[in-house]
């Protein structure tokens, strides 16, 4: 029975959480229209997340995602004011994410800095770099073009509900397309096996002619690009570009990859106990605000939640040893 | 009246028994052999003595009085100190200070007294006649061998408080060169004498035999026999361990080597090593011994792809052979086993099927990307049974698995590529017998193939039971080879060491 609420903890306060509001809440909380808000809300973050959770499958880490997604809205919507039509300028901005993100790879698997030195550097960098590029202001209104900003309002018509109609939003497919490629990539490939490999002991994995650098290179890369990716999603949600909106993706990221983490007995990071991760999050966010609790009391029980889930799972591995 | 007297100690891991009533006396002045193979629950009973496991059921006596061992500090209060086979060291810190890690450091006005430290860690290695250690240098600057001695010398240093009154060392002796194991019996021969007590653990039998007083066994968690080591032969205790009738110790080779050069190196330097020429035919088993730390690591790094070579030429099978990386080295043909299977052979988390098809994994998956696991799992089957695993299933994972298992997975893996030219690097360190004889038997079968081996090990038994010629290295380079015909244990240890047979004492 402790074994059970040890491995499975996390899920059952997942399924906890959402019986609580569904009671609170019962006209607003539990219903189809409130979930697709949900899933829109949470895209970017399980994007950023998902492409966190292949870092840290190899026992690293990518501080720098949430810059580097507030620099490719940045990218993107410094080209459009220079008139690049909006694939190219897509096109420009993910490949920037792919580039700061190889860059990020270099640091940590060439030259062999620390991952948390290299990718702190790499975020005060990139975040430097947005502020330069945008002079510090937000791009918006008539500089974004329509297309780039409907791409966010869009979605796949479900019919009606109750005689409201609901869409799939395309953000929130985005974001499922993303986490099935991760998938396919984590478990279903020999580059995920050897990243799981490089996890579990990097000096065996090495002497079994797994290459390690390179894995690392293109590991990094693709987090970067998934950073990036968000970014975008983000700017054609809001339909502007700051030099701080991606600032809060990496924290967040980052406990939701742990929050998942808690569920494997290994403690190794797995895509769909991320996404899970993702929920728990953005689940107590959307249930907390309907409830009107104060933003900066969310954020010390959302923090409780981490230390709780990740706690129990580092008890319970304690005392099987 | 015995020192310490254990009575039904009892342990099960969820469900599965290790330790099924064992009873053992340890008297004073006494060294005392605990012997078993990998799982025999030596490592529990130790475990239960260190308080770092509690026991189902168990009667433990320390001169006739009931006591309850409470967590490692009441193993300490107790008297007992431990020696494990895993290191712990802080790398970073000095030998003086990990000398006295345990203890609080000398002080003068508040502050360390590093004079005072680096005094006393001086003498807590003179104690084993140890002078070529400098207590003020890093201990990551150190070799594992001399690491260990620092880790003995340690913990011969008397503790504050309570007085030490029985030893348990584990396999103390793994990673040490023949010297320093004769140092460190002579430290136990002197605790012994002034009435402490050591229990010993180990699996190399001559140690046992040379060093002890009595002896247990114990085999699947049951104790099958104490007595006086004197009064039974290697044979006898072999066969109590392993529960059957002893076989040879080492397999004899069923052909002779073949003519053909399969691998060579000609004046290679390269990581402080060098310059080093070799070579081993197609078929031969080519062992290389030397004193702990004299560059063996070195050469098969090198020529395994993983340390750049400065000068010199490697040749596989007659052609040119420049591996840049370890994945060179298993494509164009050679498999490694390090000497650490924990540290550098094995993915503990991961199932023992993932751990065997590592090297292959491209050739095994759909256009070299896409997994193909039930392919794998058949593959691992088939090469557990190759190598004698004892697993559930191949889906198990492989940090469950006993020592010799472990190995026997690493072996797998260096089988899965069918490798022209194996590399094993102390391919039996704290491996148990049953399995030991089972690698041993392995490596004949692939040097019948036609297999090369290049079998570096401290064992010099084993080297000579198993090897058809041996290279001394000493500092880096190999100094002189020779046959292992008609070659004896003393004449390969004056090789080691550089003097010739008649110098020896």
């Amino acid at each position: 029975m402790l074994q059970i609420l040890r491995r499975y903890g996390t899920l059952i306060g997942f399924v906890a959480i959402v019986i609580f509001f569904s009671v609170m809440l019962p006209a607003t909380f539990p219903t189809l229209k409130n979930w697709l808000n949900i899933t829109q809300q949470l895209s970017m973050l399980t994007v950023v997340a998902a492409g966190m959770t292949i870092v840290m499958v190899m026992g690293d880490f990518d501080l720098s995602v949430g810059s580097m997604a507030t620099l490719s809205g940045i990218v993107a919507a410094m080209l459009f004011v220079a008139g690049v039509p909006v694939p190219a300028a897509v096109a420009i901005a993910l490949a920037v994410g792919l580039a700061g993100g190889l860059v990020n790879g270099v640091l940590v698997s060439v030259i062999g800095i620390l991952p948390f030195v290299a990718t702190l550097a790499t975020l005060t960098i990139f975040s430097g770099v947005a502020f330069v590029l945008s002079g510090g202001k937000t791009i918006s209104g008539r500089a974004i073009p329509p297309d780039f900003a409907d791409f966010a309002k869009s979605g796949v018509a479900l019919g009606d509900v109750a005689g409201v109609a609901v869409s799939l939003p395309t953000l929130t497919i985005v974001a499922v397309l993303v986490v099935g490629l991760v998938y396919i990539l984590l478990e279903q490939t020999s580059v995920g096996r050897r990243l799981y490999a490089i996890g579990g002991n990097i000096e065996a994995a090495h002497l079994a002619g797994v290459a390690v650098k390179r894995l690392k290179l293109i590991a990094f890369s693709l987090t970067g690009l998934a950073a990036a990716g968000a970014g975008l999603m983000y700017a054609s949600r809001v339909a502007s570009a700051n030099p701080t909106q991606g600032s809060g993706l990496m924290l967040n990221a980052i406990a939701a990859v742990f929050l998942g983490m808690s569920m494997s007995e290994e403690g190794e990071p797995r895509i769909l106990a991320t996404v899970l991760g993702v929920l728990i999050l953005g689940v107590l966010d959307n249930g907390l605000t309907q409830m009107s609790v104060d933003s900066y009391v969310r954020q010390i029980l959302v923090g409780a939640i981490i230390v709780l889930a990740v706690a129990a799972s580092a008890l319970g591995k304690r005392s099987r040893r | 009246m015995p020192l310490l007297s254990l009575k039904s100690v009892s342990k099960a891991y969820n469900g599965v028994k290790a330790l099924k009533g064992v009873s053992l006396d340890i008297g004073a002045g006494e060294i005392h052999a605990l012997m078993g193979e990998n799982g025999a629950g030596k490592s529990t009973l130790i475990k239960i003595l260190a308080g770092v496991v509690a026991p189902d059921t168990a009667e433990i006596r320390v001169d006739d009085q009931l006591v309850t061992i409470d967590g490692a500090a009441g193993a300490h209060r107790l008297g007992f100190r431990f020696i494990h086979q895993e290191m712990n060291v802080v790398p970073a810190l000095s030998v003086a200070e990990n000398i006295s890690l345990a203890r609080s450091y000398p002080t003068r006005a508040g502050l360390i007294d590093w004079r005072a430290l680096n005094a006393s860690g001086r003498t807590a290695l003179e104690r084993l006649g140890i002078s070529h250690i400098d207590p003020r240098q890093k201990m990551a600057r150190l070799s594992l061998g001399d690491q260990m001695l620092v880790r003995i010398s340690a913990a011969f240093l008397s503790a504050q408080g309570k007085p030490a009154r029985l030893y348990v060392l584990d396999e103390p002796t793994a990673a040490l060169t023949k010297e320093e194991s004769e140092r460190l019996f002579r430290v136990l021969e002197e605790i012994r004498s002034s009435g402490q007590s050591v229990i010993y653990v180990s699996h190399r039998l001559d140690e046992v035999m040379a060093l002890c007083d009595r002896g247990t066994v114990l085999r699947d968690g049951v104790n099958i026999d104490t007595g006086r080591i004197a009064e039974i032969t290697h044979d006898d205790l072999v066969a109590m361990m392993i529960g059957r009738k002893a076989q040879e110790a080492y397999p004899s080779a069923s052909m002779a080597a073949s003519d053909r050069v399969a691998f060579r190196m000609e004046g290679v330097t390269g990581g402080g090593a060098g310059p080093v020429s070799l070579e081993v035919r197609a078929g031969e088993i080519l062992g290389i011994a030397g004193l702990s730390g004299m560059g063996q690591r070195a050469l098969l790094r090198m020529a395994f792809g993983d340390l750049a070579t400065r000068s010199g030429k490697m040749e596989l099978d007659g052609a040119p052979y420049h591996p840049r990386s370890p994945a060179d080295a298993w494509r164009l043909g050679l498999a490694y086993v390090p000497a650490e299977r924990r540290a550098e052979g094995l993915v503990l988390t991961r199932p023992i099927f993932e751990n065997m098809t590592l090297a292959r994994l491209k050739a095994m998956s759909g256009a070299g990307i896409w997994l193909r696991p039930r392919a794998e799992r058949a593959l691992a089957g088939q090469l557990g049974g190759d190598v004698r695993l004892k697993a559930r299933a191949v889906t198990q994972r492989v940090k469950e698995l006993s020592g010799g298992n472990q190995q026997k997975v690493v072996f797998a893996r260096a089988l899965s590529t069918n490798p022209r030219v194996l590399l094993l690097d102390e391919p039996t360190r704290g491996v148990d017998v049953g399995a030991k004889f089972d690698i041993y038997t392995l490596i004949r079968e692939m040097t019948a193939r036609g297999m090369a081996v290049i079998l570096v090990s401290s064992d010099l038994p084993e080297l000579l039971g198993m090897a058809d010629s041996i290279a001394i290295v000493r500092e880096g380079r190999i100094t002189t080879t020779v046959s292992a015909q008609g070659l004896g244990e003393d004449a390969l240890i004056n090789l080691c060491y550089g003097r010739t047979t008649s110098e020896a004492a």
